[in-house]
């Protein structure tokens, strides 16, 4: 009895879901199409935010994939481009978030404070974040550090120096480079929200 | 902000290591339990990283890679989010939650499956959901019948605290949690898997032992423990978290999960 009842069941959804499919062709083709155009304005965008927060091309290609599987899964093609960029940010920002917290494994008390401090979290993050390229935030926070800050950050990062080479290049010792550059990237941070000028 | 008074000699070293890897262009991660002041000089090292030369863009063939994968999803996304006409949708779920129900009732899913055939996971996971009874707000299958599935396995039930412990797997996201009975004392000891994937609009939730619920990043939604809506969560329309099947054996927690790639049978797609 039962095999019958879902037997009927099938048909009267089959035919219900034959006619949508029907429908959704087109609309559908439209879709890969737009969806194109979107990637190709998208890819670069987000794939240096995520570069920007995880420093390394191998997390930074595995996560973009994520991000766009995911908001593909949820895209809604037809509200048009801007309303599926904000969604794709808003994938990007909550899976940065996640990665973040799996691999940061701050205690929560003090992942609380990170959130209170404005750090990556799930509090709003200004829009801008990802379109501003991470590229001219570097380098307005260069233009405000210290000069013996910023030539470190230049050596070590910029022009990728090593660190025998930039102590070299500064007329330091090695275990000098390693204090400054602490300090400036701690310098930098504080720095950060100020040129952005966010918060 | 800090002073520099804290600094630690063995701070530098590991900051130093951290920009070594990154310069080899290898996979480095921070050292764990940061102070946020901490935190942001490492999130300042990766934002820095990604100024160098090499950092740039996206590789070519990783840029085609992905193009393609996106296609493909594209391909198998039965048909757009947003629903063509309300009146025809409301229609369809009316029928989808009869059949379900009867589906559960009979024990054999079948129906339920040719539902989601074609869709995404989450499509399976939402719709199945949807199937519960009255008592149980829990109740349901997670997963369709006919999507295939695999033992996931997660933790033991040794190194199981009280917290919830994460897990993640090709398809989906999801907590496990030991039932200590304080919300039904039959309960106790149960292991509840949870997905984590915000009922609201798919975002994952976060387990935060310090109120021990968890939230979702994008529109503050709350959970409890087990997955239920929280009393104070800010979006009052969700579902409780949807749950996945466990298992012990050995002492070993497995949760089951949907299989890599629910392929589309496009037979009932035409």
């Amino acid at each position: 009895m039962s095999t019958l009842h879902n037997n009927q069941g099938q048909s009267h959804l089959a035919r219900a879901e034959r006619g949508i499919a029907g429908m959704q062709v087109t609309r559908r083709e439209e879709g890969v199409q737009e969806f194109q155009t979107f990637y190709q304005e998208n890819l670069s965008l987000i794939y240096r935010y995520v570069f920007s927060k995880v420093g390394n091309r191998e997390e930074a290609e595995d996560l973009t994939s994520q991000i766009f599987i995911k908001a593909i899964r949820g895209i809604d093609t037809e509200r048009g481009p801007q309303s599926m960029q904000k969604w794709l940010f808003q994938v990007a920002r909550a899976t940065i978030a996640d990665y973040w917290r799996v691999y940061y494994r701050v205690s929560v008390n003090s992942l609380e404070e990170l959130l209170e401090a404005g750090w990556e979290g799930p509090a709003e993050e200004e829009p801008a974040a990802i379109s501003s390229r991470p590229l001219e935030r570097v380098q307005r926070i260069l233009r405000a550090l210290p000069e013996h800050y910023r030539e470190v950050l230049t050596c070590r990062f910029l022009l990728n120096l090593s660190i025998k080479d930039t102590a070299l290049r500064l007329s330091l010792t090695e275990a000098n480079v390693k204090v400054l550059q602490f300090r400036a990237l701690k310098r930098a941070a504080e720095l950060e929200p100020i040129t952005t000028g966010a918060l | 902000m800090s002073g520099e008074d804290q600094e630690r000699f063995e701070d530098y070293l590991e900051l130093e290591q951290y920009i070594e890897q990154l310069q080899a262009g290898r996979v480095a991660h921070p050292p764990a339990e940061l102070t946020p002041s901490q935190a942001n000089i490492y999130r300042m090292a990766a934002l820095f990283r990604s100024a160098s030369p090499e950092a740039s863009e996206p590789r070519p063939e990783f840029a085609a890679d992905l193009q393609a994968r996106l296609e493909q999803e594209l391909q198998q996304r039965p048909r757009p989010v947003p629903q063509p006409q309300p009146a025809q949708r409301k229609k369809e779920q009316k029928k989808l939650h009869y059949v379900s129900r009867r589906a559960l009732l009979t024990g054999g899913a079948a129906v339920a499956a040719s539902l989601v055939v074609g869709a995404g996971i989450e499509h399976a996971v939402e719709q199945a959901s949807t199937a519960k009874t009255v008592n149980d707000p829990y109740a349901g299958h997670l997963i369709a019948a006919g999507v295939p599935t695999t033992w996931h396995f997660v933790t033991t039930l040794s190194e199981l605290g009280d917290s919830a412990v994460r897990f993640a797997t090709d398809t989906v996201v999801g907590y496990v949690i030991l039932n200590d009975g304080d919300e039904n004392s039959k309960d106790k000891g149960k292991i509840v898997a949870i997905s984590a994937a915000c009922t609201h609009m798919g975002c994952l939730v976060q387990w935060q032992d310090s109120d021990r619920k968890y939230h979702c990043p994008c529109h503050g939604g709350l959970f409890g423990e087990y997955g239920n809506i929280d009393s104070r969560s800010p979006i009052p329309y969700i579902r409780p978290l949807p749950r996945f099947n466990t298992k012990v054996v050995d002492g070993k927690i497995y949760v089951e999960v949907p299989l890599k790639s629910a392929a589309p049978t496009t037979q009932d797609w035409k």
